[in-house]
């Protein structure tokens, strides 16, 4: 009997075919040369690459050697017998006929020899000194505190200068020249003390010196070459408890490592030599090149070793060696670092298949959340397609079509066979009829597929989204949405819901049918009665778009919404229009966004879509304008204001602002003025600088003749004056949007990386990749900044109370109205219960507080029964637990997009009028450089202090004379040269009315101190007291000029001299020390300590981009300032900061200076652990070499 | 003057006084006083096709339904229905919702209450006194019924 082999539909065995090896974590070390040759399968010695018989064969143990793995298809490597594409290569290693330095550990070679005797080897520190550190290395450290204590280590054995075990001693130890290092060990400290060790030296020259006199002047600076030989064997010295001193890991690498005696030969796979088929020879890489001048040089050295040659050209072999003379190369460090480098490039971001690139263009037929893809790209992006019962049909169809019909497929990829089959070739017909359930098939892209699509730049995670699928409505940055009408469609919804709009049934019907699409087709749509029954029946444009929110009475979408304007009751427009605030984003009183909170996305982005057919199809009359007038008095009146100022300025009368003389006041209140004028129509300014006026042109020129006022508008026409200011305009901004896409671009790319692996955990805190914990609840209440539908708060409660009471106005007629009392108690009962055990308190109080308010404006009209409250609670609480953040949100992610996105909107280079006219303060992406920066000079420090007695002027005249800088020139009425028969001097007349006016605390004596103080070599002498209010000044004669001159320079200086100013001290009587504060968070933390310096940083960057318009949710900078600040001390988002606060090498490396962070990291022996962004693609990629190869070739 | 067994028997002579506004072209908005009810109106009207003059003397009626019968209206637009109508009898008809009824906070009459009522976005504001205002509910749709009187 024949044994039926089991069917086919049987489950298999899940088996991975390679099963992976997770890695736990990667060490960084050094590699011995014993441990070079075990990991390799040969040592390189010949220096010809291939052999001259002119086969094209690599010489043996050549550096093209195949066994070393392989570059050409054709050939196999010669190790383990795999192909190109199977063998992962294998290592050489070349043997150096004399040390040498390693370039990347050169640095921490001297540092090396500096802590050590230059004599026996040990580690210069004091007996006590060396216990205590003995003690704290043997702690477990971490990567950072590791890092700290070396430095220590380094500090404390710089400053010994005698060897405590052998008493030599020890000098610096310098870098001389390139990659040369010496001992400065014979300089005399000092010409007194002789120290007999180096007069002992110097006497063993005596004898040189009687045959060459020009040693002598030399030999005062001799110092002592420390040559590779030399340092190798003192490092080898160095006894293995010292070891840990170094902050080395004795079981991983020795220092004598830092030192090249033997250097591995990469894989030929990574160098790969290209045979050109048009020139003979063949294109090797950079490293191969390099490698064979190594082996010439070993050869030419061996030969010199082997003949005996003269010393000089020895030394000369060894520097060659040393330092090869520089090229640019592409070496290992090249390849890793940048942008283009194996860690950026490569790493962190790939190129892939299946993605194109995308431009923008717009098509309103289109629902926001489709996109579409001309068939040429539909054809190339494939989706693999599993057969199954239900698509088997379709897929033979698509099989059939191949890969040049569009719903067709490009591949096939049969169950049993591993093999891809290309559908272009080949009998479509056989296949799709043998197509059978399990086959993957790659089919063309079709109506429906879910895709991303990216819209550069990406600068936050919006800028990736799912097309037909999840619409991404809302920002995480504010949670404003941000998918709204705009332009058009604003334009169209304000025009249509005019007062004036009425439209008979066929162009009702016509505009209802016209913004439907695709899908809604079959919709039912329920017409409203007619607004006017008689005397002809017509509807008004309200009601049309009130039809647009709720197309039918199935519809559940009754939504509320009530503003200064409008009024949608149930989703009927009852009143007003709709116009940007309304329709537009960046606010949330949007319609599609209340609809959005309340009912879901699908249904806003249906209404959207609606909007936004209903408008091209209304558009088609433009609006005419009686605008001219309106603009003309207008700007009469913004002129007759201004000349009304300067005439207020030729009587005196002009009231003159802090800090400012009075024509700076009057420069200030007038541009003021005229900036009113442009502004004056808001946000329609596009509009009015067409058909109105240009405006105010923004140049910072500092001629007040020419403050560049366009009067004229774009239509009118400008004059050939106004039409340059306006180029200086235009310039300037143009300058501006250059720089700033690389200053952010910057500014964003240190943000994402500091603030990358943050993310939410189960335990609500938020911590680092290295389970650093950096808040202990996110945001301090862990809500999800996407959710907030008030301010900073998840609900709106009068929004969702009127929400509430308008949904349930009829079914609660018959319902009892609740008195004041019993309201209370209702809600009291309601959040004592269970469920809102769950809740903040911050939450419950603005619960009870609302209450409290609708309490008092109670009557029977605004009556208010059981089930609303009832209601209103569950859906505030709903909506208060759908806002918590989730466990696992990459809160830094969005943070970091939330603060550098809206930075690169922000125009660069702007200042502002902050209260003192006088000076302006940074602004705008400066200023947001500057703080998370952490900058120490800031370039506008501000200290804002409160007057104790914050209500007399008088008093603040008093602090203000006290503080600000004042000049003799400024109080006095004159200073004059007296010429006198016996004598020569300056008067000088103090204008006292001043004095008093300014309310200076200033005398005729304290001025004299100030003239003596101030550096013009003046001494109490010459300065002669007369009166209250004059003194004289008198010259002196000095070697350098006659009197003369001195009174000359007097004169001139006199002025300026300063007599009252900020040096001196504020007393604390004068300002309430406890509230005052500073912008500059370096004096901050000093000051105030690390918890004002993170209040400071949230609040300068919310004041920075409040001022520019742009709201962020108070977690994102929560977050920032946390990042900011937890390790104790403000740290800048900076490679300096970021290295004091990442524990990660691969993650440093990633960042910025990658090869410095994998050298020190290879000196400490630093175990990385593989948990965050940068070190995880690095965990799948990494493939085994087979361990059994290992075997020392013979 | 009561129409029927209407559960919204309003029913007042106005008379155009003070002033009518002209909110955009083709829209003014009246001022209107009743003669009896001692309630006043403010009422949206399109002129273009229902000229109003100042002092016109006209009859206003508020229905929940044009039904002769008095059958509720079920809120729907039926095109088709040419049945007898209240309509028949008046010039102007429009139909709208109630949407807000307050207090009158001026007055020193507390009794008084003011009903909003929206057709299509031409307003209505009637205050008068609380009894006269009782029917009205928000959210709940009426219809406007005016014809002019003859002096």
């Amino acid at each position: 009997m024949q044994i039926k082999s089991p069917s086919k539909m049987v489950k298999e065995h899940f088996r991975e075919s390679d099963v992976a090896k997770k890695i736990s974590n990667v060490t960084f070390g050094l590699l011995n040369a014993h441990q070079m040759e075990q990991l390799s399968h040969l040592q390189v010695v010949s220096k010809n690459l291939y052999t001259q018989d002119g086969c094209r064969k690599p010489v043996q143990y050549g550096v093209l050697d195949h066994k070393m793995g392989t570059s050409e298809k054709d050939n196999s490597c010669e190790t383990c017998g795999k192909g190109l594409a199977d063998c992962i290569g294998h290592y050489g290693y070349i043997d150096l006929e004399l040390p040498c330095f390693h370039i990347g550990y050169f640095r921490t070679i001297i540092t090396i020899l500096q802590m050590i005797c230059k004599n026996c080897s040990c580690v210069l520190l004091r007996p006590e000194d060396r216990k205590i550190f003995l003690d704290s290395v043997k702690k477990p450290l971490t990567y950072l505190q590791r890092k700290v204590l070396k430095k220590k280590i380094y500090e404390k054995c710089r400053k010994v200068s005698h060897c405590p075990e052998c008493s030599m001693y020890n000098g610096m130890v310098k870098k001389c020249g390139l990659l040369k290092i010496i001992h400065d060990k014979y300089k005399q400290k000092s010409a007194k003390i002789e120290n007999p060790v180096i007069t002992e030296f110097m006497g063993s020259f005596e004898n040189a010196v009687e045959h060459n006199k020009d040693i002598e002047s030399l030999l005062s600076k001799t110092q002592e070459v420390l040559h590779p030989i030399k340092v190798q064997t003192l490092f080898e010295r160095i006894s293995d408890e010292d070891i840990p001193l170094l902050l080395m890991s004795s079981e991983i690498s020795r220092p004598e490592d830092l030192i090249l005696k033997r250097i591995l030969v990469p894989p030929i796979c990574i160098r790969p030599s290209v045979v050109s088929d048009l020139k003979a020879g063949t294109n090797e890489d950079d490293i191969t090149m390099k490698l064979t001048e190594i082996v010439f040089l070993n050869d030419v050295i061996q030969k010199h070793k082997a003949t005996g040659a003269k010393m000089s050209m020895f030394v000369e072999d060894w520097d060659f060696l040393q330092l090869q003379p520089k090229k640019s190369t592409r070496g290992f460090v090249q390849r890793l670092k940048g942008k283009q480098g194996r860690f950026r490039g490569n790493l962190s971001g790939k190129r892939v298949d299946y993605s194109g690139r995308t431009v923008i263009s717009p098509d309103p037929n289109m629902r926001i959340d489709q996109v579409a893809v001309p068939i040429h790209v539909a054809k190339i992006l494939t989706y693999p397609e599993k057969v199954n019962k239900a698509n088997i049909k379709l897929l033979r169809k698509l099989i059939k079509n191949g890969c040049d019909v569009h719903p067709g497929a490009n591949f096939i990829q049969q169950r049993e066979q591993n093999i891809k089959r290309f559908l272009r070739y080949g009998n479509r017909e056989k296949i799709a009829k043998e197509l059978k359930f399990g086959d993957v098939v790659e089919r063309h892209m079709i109506d429906g597929d879910v895709i991303l699509f990216n819209r550069q730049p990406s600068l936050h995670k919006l800028s990736i989204q799912a097309f037909y699928s999840k619409s991404n409505i809302i920002t995480p940055r504010n949670g404003e949405p941000l998918i709204a009408a705009i332009q058009d469609f604003i334009t169209g919804g304000y025009l249509v819901t005019q007062k004036d709009v009425f439209f008979d049934r066929a162009r009702a019907c016509q505009l209802i049918s016209s913004m439907l699409s695709d899908r809604e087709r079959n919709m039912r749509i329920d017409l409203p009665p007619p607004a006017i029954i008689k005397p002809c029946k017509l509807w008004t444009g309200k009601q049309i778009f009130s039809v647009l929110l709720r197309p039918n009475k199935d519809s559940p979408v009754r939504a509320n919404l009530r503003t200064k304007v409008i009024v949608i009751h149930n989703s009927d427009l009852l009143c007003g229009s709709m116009d940007k605030g309304t329709l537009g984003s960046g606010s949330k009183n949007n319609i599609f966004y209340v609809i959005l909170r309340d009912y879901g996305e699908e249904y806003a982005a249906s209404a959207l879509s609606r909007l936004a057919r209903l408008c091209p199809a209304y558009l088609n009359v433009t609006p005419g304008t009686g605008l001219i007038k309106a603009k003309n008095e207008l700007l009469d009146d913004g002129y007759a204001k201004c000349d009304g100022y300067i005439r207020d300025l030729e009587e005196g009368r002009l009231q003159t602002q802090p800090g400012c003389d009075e024509e700076e006041t009057l420069e200030a209140i007038i541009l003021k003025e005229l900036s009113v004028i442009r502004d004056h129509a808001g946000s329609f300014i596009n509009i009015s600088q067409m058909i109105a006026c240009v405006g105010q042109q923004a140049i910072s020129a500092k001629d007040p003749a020419a403050r560049g006022f366009v009067e004229n508008s774009f239509y009118s026409g400008l004059t050939p004056t106004e039409f340059f200011f306006h180029t200086m305009g235009g310039r300037e901004g143009l300058v501006d949007t250059a720089v700033k896409t690389a200053e952010t671009g910057y500014m964003q790319r240190r943000l994402v990386k500091s603030l990358e692996d943050l993310c939410s955990h189960y335990d609500l805190t938020v911590r680092s990749s290295t389970n650093d914990i950096v808040q202990f609840v996110y945001g301090g209440d862990s809500l999800d900044p996407a959710c907030m539908e008030g301010k900073d708060q998840p609900v709106d409660f009068k929004r969702i109370l009127d929400h509430v009471r308008a949904n349930t106005w009829s079914s609660c007629r018959k319902e009892h109205p609740l008195s004041g009392p019993e309201l209370l108690s209702i809600v009291e009962q309601q959040l004592s219960e269970e469920g809102f055990s769950g809740c903040s308190d911050d939450f419950k109080n603005d619960l009870r507080i609302l209450e409290l308010q609708i309490n008092m404006t109670f009557h029977q009209l605004e009556r208010l029964t059981n089930t609303q409250v009832e209601q209103f609670m569950s859906c505030c609480y709903n909506k208060y637990k759908r806002a918590q953040i989730e466990p696992g949100t990459a809160v830094g992610a969005i943070c970091a997009q939330s603060i550098g996105e809206p930075g690169t909107q922000m125009t660069l280079k702007t200042f502002h009028f902050a209260g003192v006219a006088s000076m302006n303060i940074t602004q705008g992406v400066p200023r947001i450089k500057e703080i998370i920066n952490a900058s120490k000079n800031i370039s506008t420090p501000i200290i804002t202090a409160e007057l104790q007695i914050n209500n007399d002027a008088e008093f603040a005249r008093v602090v203000k004379g006290r503080i600000e800088r004042t000049t003799l020139g400024e109080v006095s009425e004159y200073l004059e040269e007296v010429f006198i028969p016996d004598d020569c001097f300056i008067l000088v007349k103090l204008d006292q009315d001043r004095i008093n006016l300014l309310k200076l605390e200033v005398n005729v004596d304290s001025i004299k101190e100030s003239i003596c103080a101030a550096k013009l070599r003046v001494k109490p002498q010459h300065v002669k007291v007369h009166s209250n209010s004059v003194l004289t000044v008198h010259p002196f004669e000095t070697a350098k000029s006659s009197m003369y001159y001195v009174l000359q320079t007097l004169k001139k200086e006199l002025p300026d001299v300063m007599i009252k100013g900020i040096p001196s001290m504020i007393k604390k009587e004068i300002v309430i020390s406890t509230r005052a504060s500073s912008n500059n968070i370096c004096e901050v933390e000093k000051t105030l300590g690390i918890e004002a310096a993170r209040t400071t940083i949230m609040n300068e960057i919310i004041y920075t981009m409040v001022n520019h318009g742009m709201s962020i949710d108070v977690r994102h900078v929560m977050l920032l300032a946390d990042l900011m600040t937890f390790k104790g001390e403000v740290l800048g988002i900076t490679r300096f900061g970021l290295a004091k606060m990442k524990e990660s090498v691969l993650m440093l490396a990633s960042f910025e200076k990658t090869a410095d962070h994998l050298f020190e990291a290879a000196y400490h022996g630093q175990k990385d652990t593989i948990n965050d962004r940068d070190s995880t693609p690095k965990r799948r990629k990494l493939v085994f070499d087979e361990i059994d190869f290992h075997m020392p070739s013979a | 003057m009561d129409l029927c067994n209407d559960p919204l028997p309003k029913n007042c002579c106005g008379n155009l006084v003070g002033r009518k506004l002209i909110l955009v072209s083709g829209v003014s908005r009246l001022m209107c006083e009743s003669e009896s009810f001692k309630m006043d109106l403010i009422l949206d009207v399109n002129m273009q096709i229902y000229p109003v003059e100042l002092g016109d003397k006209f009859r206003m009626v508020l229905a929940t339904t044009l039904k002769e019968d008095g059958t509720p209206d079920d809120g729907e637009y039926n095109p088709t229905d040419l049945g007898p109508s209240r309509a028949d009898s008046f010039e102007y008809v429009m139909y709208g919702k109630v949407y807000r009824i307050e207090g009158d906070e001026t007055g020193p009459d507390s009794s008084r209450l003011a009903a909003y009522v929206s057709y299509g976005g031409l307003l209505m504001r009637l205050q008068g006194d609380a009894n006269n205002l009782h029917g009205f509910e928000v959210d709940s749709y009426v219809y406007l019924l005016i014809k002019k009187l003859a002096f």
